[in-house]
């Protein structure tokens, strides 16, 4: 494992958090594959700043955001992280805010907007695939399907997220051999 | 209304939620019902933009600052949406301090699993809204 500079810590943060619509969940999967990569976290990393982050008040994304920052740099890449990502698309919205009345009636503007949205889906897809994908080996299947078939319940019938977490975490805990992850 | 207000009342709202658009009631019953500084088709706008561009869906409370406020209204957006994430600094220290637990360690694995399946629901979701608007 090696630490990003500051700079490499900002430039990727604001790089990845700034261009894509469809919310952070994509971001989060395009700072993994970049921080992956470039060996500044590895997988378990990941996963941590996932599991903290979707417990943390407020927007998965910005959370994440300063964990990575605050693991790799300290208080000060928490708290820049947390400014590049989200001063640019703040300005951005409120530029859009303004003239969003005209620029809605576009059915041009629209037709991007949903492919960008549809691309989007697919990013937030293979980024549960990456979270689920260490805890397919035979050892720790059992639990895996255990907490999906849990949380998938609980999705259908509209629990929040914050509940559907906390039944995994309790499901996962109740479940036999909690040492199975070297 | 004033930019203070503002940014006490987003913060309630984005620190009682855990995700993007999940202030959004709370949002609506403080803006639009209790204060009446926003209407309905103003959130509609906000959440519109929020979804239009790049960054966080959450976004949208810079919208409705600034329908609610103006500029200083927007900026008072922007802080609250930004203030919650500072919370996972401790939270991620105590995780972290804890993790060698046994106990602790599987209820974060829960955790990491139910957020794919949780993932898989919005990928899902975000896919069927591209769809209609592509139909529409």
């Amino acid at each position: 494992m090696t630490r990003p500079t500051l700079h490499q810590l900002v430039t990727a943060v604001a790089l990845d958090t700034n261009r894509t619509v469809g919310g952070g969940l994509v971001s989060i999967e395009l700072l993994r594959r970049r921080f992956t990569r470039h060996g500044w976290i590895d997988a378990d990393a990941h996963g941590l700043f996932v599991a903290v982050s979707r417990f943390t008040p407020g927007t998965v994304v910005l959370a994440y955001c300063v964990t990575l920052g605050w693991r790799l740099q300290g208080w000060l890449g928490a708290l820049l992280a947390l400014t590049v990502a989200s001063a640019p698309c703040s300005v951005i919205i409120f530029a859009l805010a303004v003239t969003l009345t005209q620029i809605e009636h576009f059915p041009l503007v629209r037709t991007l907007l949903a492919v960008g949205i549809l691309v989007a889906s697919v990013l937030v897809l293979a980024s549960a695939w990456h979270l689920i994908r260490p805890y397919l080996s035979e050892r720790l299947r059992v639990r895996a399907l255990a907490v999906t078939a849990v949380a998938v319940a609980l999705i259908v019938l509209g629990a929040t997220p914050v509940r559907v977490l906390f039944a995994g975490a309790l499901v996962s805990c109740l479940l036999p051999s909690p040492e199975a992850r070297q | 209304m004033n930019a203070a207000v503002i940014y006490l009342l987003l913060l309630k709202a984005t620190m009682t939620s855990f995700a993007g658009m999940g202030s959004l009631p709370q949002v609506r019953q403080d803006f639009v019902e209790t204060h009446r500084a926003v209407s309905d088709e103003q959130l509609s706008q906000a959440v519109l933009v929020g979804r239009a561009t790049p960054g966080p869906l959450g976004g949208y409370v810079v919208a409705v600052g600034y329908f609610a406020g103006g500029w200083p209204g927007a900026v008072a957006g922007w802080l609250a949406m930004a203030t919650p994430a500072l919370v996972a600094i401790p939270l991620f220290a105590v995780v972290q301090r804890w993790l060698h637990l046994p106990r602790i360690r599987a209820a974060v694995d829960g955790v990491i699993i139910a957020s794919a399946a949780l993932l898989v629901g919005s990928g899902v979701t975000l896919a069927v809204d591209a769809v209609r608007q592509l139909t529409r």
